[in-house]
């Protein structure tokens, strides 16, 4: 198996250049190797399964992919070469800016609704397109690594355990008021990990589970009736209940919600142990699989690649998941440690999702795989993620 | 090859584990640089508040396990899908790309024996919905603006419960191509709207032969569950919902010839449903084609007779006489020549689905039911037209002889005077012997013999013996749906039938005898068996069954794939031939000398009629008309029987049906004034 080959040799590479790194400053100093060469190729493994989704769909652009690619390097390469410690001190700033950037959909003259997508912006003059709740998730994770960095590893008081999940609680309801609930999600996901790692006491943490698990059940049960009530959709929308149910039971409706779900699954399914091989996947070449670029995408990777591809990928990831985990631990800065725990939040949240959706795991939310999917919004933002976790290996010391 | 994979599997998940036991391990290792770099850890959590404590490293295992847990579930769930169950993947994959696409195959046209077409087909551009679609307003306004129609018939016609709650409801048949390529282009706004390209029937002589041939419409549930039991055998066609199919007459008898067998073409296709490559196909095969034995001339003159008939006794004052029958026969091998019944309907009606209201319609009473075939499915009393059997059965068992003779005043007491009997001629007519008997239609004659059947110790049935030996009380077994049996009362009927009387009411006596005698009473025939019975006293006994198939053109429109041979049914047997000859030359002796005034309108054919008056007495209703007559009376061929009801006088009503269609079949109107004749 490659992927062996790669861990085993990477994690020689590893060993050696610690031990280099230990006499002389170089290269393994400033860069974790073990995360560049799981991004470089989860990048590279995307790359060919977008080059194959452009021969069928072209509406896959391969070029696009590639300019997503090279401007994520640069953001990727000054987000590394940059001291991140100095954004803890501006943490209302950039809360407001959170806002402002998650809301920027709805400014007129940066709104950009074309063939009935919401949630992107136009940069005036330069005609970009841009999904701006993509750049909110990392923002996100700077104000609450921020504040959660305020209590030194042990949230002492409910108070300010409260307070904290208030903070969480600004961005979450911002995100989902502007439309997107699988991107809510996500900031969500990560901002209670990095909530969880700033020291709250267990019972609080239980506590708040056992409340938001109410909080849902009350609201699933009681949107018909408040449905009923005003006489039209108010809390849950109507798409989102259907995919609720769907997802109990891909079959129920088979030509609605349940058709990407079930002609999903069956491109998984279909692709066995080897898969079909390169543009031969009959699910998303000929049109069954929505959205096979982006949303499920992996869906197409395993038509085309089988349960090895599917393996490979998710030893990609938990290279680089573990690695990026391994970061935070060796960092002595706690904001920056908070950090690389909510871009690990975030990467593991949209691995499940995204995975999850296209297996019959999670329900069908909008969010993209890292990486893989096509889409240059997602790409630049997590490589830049990249770039963040990277400044913080090279930041790991107290001293720097 | 499994065994292989498990390694793999294994081998992979053992590198996550690795991965992320590294991870933690290495914490243990001492390389956790806040310890090393305070040189003590913190004693207690709350320690020193400018340092980080050691609870981080319980922290990161949690997370590490969380992230590999989210790994093995979803390696766990690829496993069961993508190696457990990838087979059953593959096959709906494979299912998702190919379609059945049938084709439909036109319906066999029916056409006269002499190769004219009745029915034939015309292709039609249907749009059509399933029944639920009537609750999206959005989509049937729609409908009715592209469509031209009223929002109001849209709805109904998606509603109309005639038509299989599962099957798709036509909106409107002939739409225009522009309108259908609208349809196809907004699938959106048309979701659930359907276009099929249909054969339509066409008939191009109108509502001709309309009870004959019946008519089409979409299957309805009960006939799509039937077929499903017996539809083992290979070959046999199978539905499906929204298919046409013979509702009734010939359509329905032979649905099995009529129906095509639909094409198939398995075809690979995308997600859009563009068809992307095709597989061999089996081109629809049309349903063959039939000829009837009518004519179509002779089936026009049957229907102009009725209409005449109705017509004459409208005028003699008859004017609740709105329906009747015309049957011709071929006498020579049954032939069905003509078949006509009063009221009609017009079968292009049910095209593309009858609405409710043309359906309550054709059932209804004011309607005079004109969907039902009257010639076979009408039972009426025979009236006089039975005298011929009565008379063969008197000569058959000695119970009125050739010779002998019997004097009518008028007013017969053969039952005492009590049980007094009119003659219809009460003026009497004199000393008469059967033959007269039969030619005047004299009653007394009949009542001698009634009495004489009744007394008799050895045959008091054989009166009812020779009407069935003649095929009455029985099922001709045309080749048509819904004939009727007509009724021959005996003893142990009239006691089952009126089993909630007194014995002595429903006992059989000297009366009923002396009704069925004559054609009255409980006895009832359909006008086809009357014909049948007519072929077989112009035919020396032998009576073919009567039909309507004449032949099934091949599929490849060479030769008959399917011919009908000529069966023969019955013979109705007599003692000798003078017995025959005496009825025969009685019948002759109605056409030409019981009146004049009778006689007047056949004087001008070439040949020579033998025939039948009845009147049929039904109480609280006017008489019922019988004419019956076979030509030429030498050299039998044609039979025709009509009935009108509550025509009056069978001369003043259905002769006139039998007469144009003699005149039609040999050129030779019937010139003769319209008079009121007294025969009965």
């Amino acid at each position: 198996m490659p992927q062996t080959a790669t861990d085993a040799s990477s994690d020689a590479l590893k060993r050696v250049n610690r031990q280099v790194s230990a006499t002389r400053g170089s290269f393994s100093r400033n860069v974790n190797i073990p995360l560049l060469v799981a991004a470089v190729l989860l990048i590279a493994y995307g790359a060919l399964v977008i080059w194959s989704a452009s021969l069928t769909m072209p509406e896959a652009s391969f070029p696009r992919h590639l300019l997503g690619i090279g401007l994520g390097a640069v953001l990727g390469v000054l987000c590394w070469r940059t001291d991140l410690r100095g954004l803890s001190n501006i943490t209302t700033p950039l809360l407001i800016l959170d806002v402002i950037v998650i809301f920027s959909p709805y400014i007129p003259g940066l709104s950009y609704n074309a063939m009935g997508m919401t949630g992107w912006i136009q940069i005036p003059f330069i005609g970009l397109t841009f999904q701006p709740v993509e750049l909110a998730k990392i923002i996100t994770v700077f104000v609450m690594a921020a504040y959660g960095a305020q209590y030194n590893g042990h949230i002492e008081t409910v108070r300010d355990y409260v307070k904290i999940c208030g903070m969480l609680a600004i961005p979450f309801c911002a995100i989902i008021l502007a439309g997107d609930l699988g991107s809510g999600l996500v900031v969500f996901f990560s901002g209670a990990i990095i909530i969880m790692m700033s020291g709250p006491k267990k019972e609080w943490v239980l506590s708040t589970i056992a409340i938001i698990i109410g909080l849902v059940a009350l609201l699933l049960a009681a949107d018909s009736v408040v449905d009923r009530l005003l006489g039209h959709d108010v809390l849950l929308k109507q798409y989102q209940i259907n995919r609720l149910l769907v997802f109990i039971d891909p079959t129920a409706d088979t030509s609605g919600s349940g058709y990407n779900l079930m002609q999903s699954l069956i491109a998984v399914g279909s692709g066995g142990f080897f898969g079909k091989g390169i543009g031969a996947a009959t699910q998303a070449g000929e049109g069954f699989l929505p959205e096979a670029h982006t949303d499920f995408v992996f869906a197409l990777l395993s038509e085309e690649f089988g349960f090895a591809g599917a393996l490979v990928l998710l030893a990609l990831f938990a290279l680089l998941i573990f690695s990026a985990i391994r970061v935070a631990f060796r960092s002595s800065s706690l904001y920056l440690k908070l950090v690389a725990v909510g871009v690990v939040g975030i990467w593991m949240f949209q691995l499940l999702e995204n995975v999850g959706m296209c297996i019959g795991l999670m329900p069908i939310t909008g969010i993209p795989l890292p990486f893989i999917s096509f889409g240059s919004s997602s790409m630049l933002m997590q490589m830049a993620n990249v770039g963040i976790v990277q400044s913080i290996w090279r930041l790991r010391s107290k001293t720097a | 090859m499994d065994a292989q994979i498990v390694v793999v599997i294994a081998g992979v998940i053992l590198v996550f584990v690795i991965i992320a036991s590294l991870v933690v391990l290495r914490t243990n290792g001492g390389r956790f640089t806040f310890d090393t770099q305070n040189g003590t850890r913190p004693r207690a959590t709350e320690g020193e508040g400018s340092t980080p404590g050691v609870t981080f490293k319980g922290r990161f295992t949690m997370l590490a396990i969380g992230a590999g847990s989210i790994f093995a579930a979803i390696i766990a769930r690829l496993w069961s899908m993508q190696m457990v169950s990838s087979d059953y993947y593959e096959d709906l994959a494979v299912q998702n790309q190919t379609r059945t696409v049938t084709t439909p195959a036109p319906r066999g046209r029916i056409l006269d024996r002499n190769g004219r077409p009745l029915v034939t087909n015309r292709a039609s551009l249907t749009v059509a919905a399933y029944r639920d679609m009537a609750d999206n307003t959005i989509v049937v306004r729609h409908l009715s603006n592209v469509l031209g129609m009223p929002y109001v018939a849209v709805r109904r016609n998606i509603q109309d419960y005639n038509q299989g709650a599962q099957s798709l409801h036509t909106i409107a048949t002939d739409v225009r191509r522009s309108t259908v390529a609208h349809i196809q282009e907004h699938p959106v706004d048309f979701a659930g709207v359907e276009v099929v390209e249909r054969t339509e029937r066409v008939y191009p002589e109108g509502d001709l032969a309309a009870h004959v041939l019946g008519y089409t419409g979409t299957i309805t549930q009960e006939q799509l569950e039937g077929q499903s039991e017996d539809g083992t055998d290979a070959g046999a066609i199978h539905y499906e919902s929204g298919d046409i199919v013979g509702q009734a007459g010939v359509e329905i008898q032979y649905e099995s010839l009529l129906q095509g067998i639909r094409g198939e073409q398995t075809v690979q296709v995308d997600a859009s449903g563009n068809v992307t490559d095709a597989t061999a196909a089996i081109p629809p095969e049309p349903g063959s084609d039939i000829k009837l034995t009518l004519d179509i001339d002779i089936q026009r003159a049957c229907e102009e007779g009725l209409d005449r008939a109705l017509e004459v006794a409208h005028q003699f004052g008859f004017t609740n006489a709105k329906c009747g029958a015309c049957v011709c026969l071929d006498c020579t091998n049954g032939d069905i020549l003509g078949m006509a019944s009063a009221p009609t309907f017009d079968p292009s009606v049910f095209i593309g689905g009858v609405s409710n209201d043309d359906w309550a319609m054709l059932n209804s009473e004011d309607g005079g039911y004109p969907m039902i075939n009257r010639s076979i499915a009408g039972e009426y009393m025979s009236a006089s037209t039975i005298k011929p059997l009565s008379a063969l059965a008197a000569l058959e068992y000695d119970i009125f002889t050739d010779t002998q003779s019997t004097v009518c005043e008028g007013w017969w007491t053969g039952m005492g005077e009590s049980n007094g009997r009119w003659c219809y001629n009460h003026s009497g007519h004199g000393t008469i012997n059967l033959q007269y008997g039969l030619t005047m239609s004299c009653d007394v004659v009949f009542y001698e013999i009634g009495k004489g059947f009744y007394d008799s110790e050895k045959n008091p049935e054989g009166l009812q013996e020779v009407f069935r030996r003649w095929g009455l009380g029985e099922a001709t077994g045309v080749d048509l749906p819904g004939e009727g049996v007509g009724r021959v009362p005996d003893a142990a009927w009239k006691n089952e039938y009126f089993s909630s009387w007194d014995d002595a009411d429903r006992t059989w006596n000297p009366g009923d005898m002396c009704n069925i005698v004559i054609g009255q009473g409980d006895i009832l025939v359909t006008p086809l068996q009357m014909a049948c019975v007519y072929a077989g006293i112009a035919n020396g006994g032998k009576e073919f069954t009567p039909h309507i198939l004449l032949s099934a053109l091949s599929r490849d429109g060479v030769g008959d794939a399917v011919t009908y041979e000529p069966r023969e049914r019955l013979t109705g047997e007599f003692r000798k031939d003078s017995d025959l000859e005496l009825v025969k030359n009685g019948l002759i002796g109605v056409i030409y000398d019981e009146s004049p005034s009778q006689a007047a309108h056949f004087t001008n054919l070439d040949v020579t009629v033998a025939g039948k008056t009845g009147t049929g007495e039904k109480s609280g209703q006017d008489d019922y008309g019988w004419f019956v007559a076979y030509a030429p009376a030498d050299d039998p061929k044609y039979v025709i029987a009509s009935v009108i009801e509550q025509g009056g006088f069978g001369s003043n009503s259905a002769l006139y049906a039998v007469r144009t269609v003699l005149g039609s079949i040999y050129d030779s109107p019937d010139t003769a004034s319209v008079t009121m004749g007294e025969s009965q």
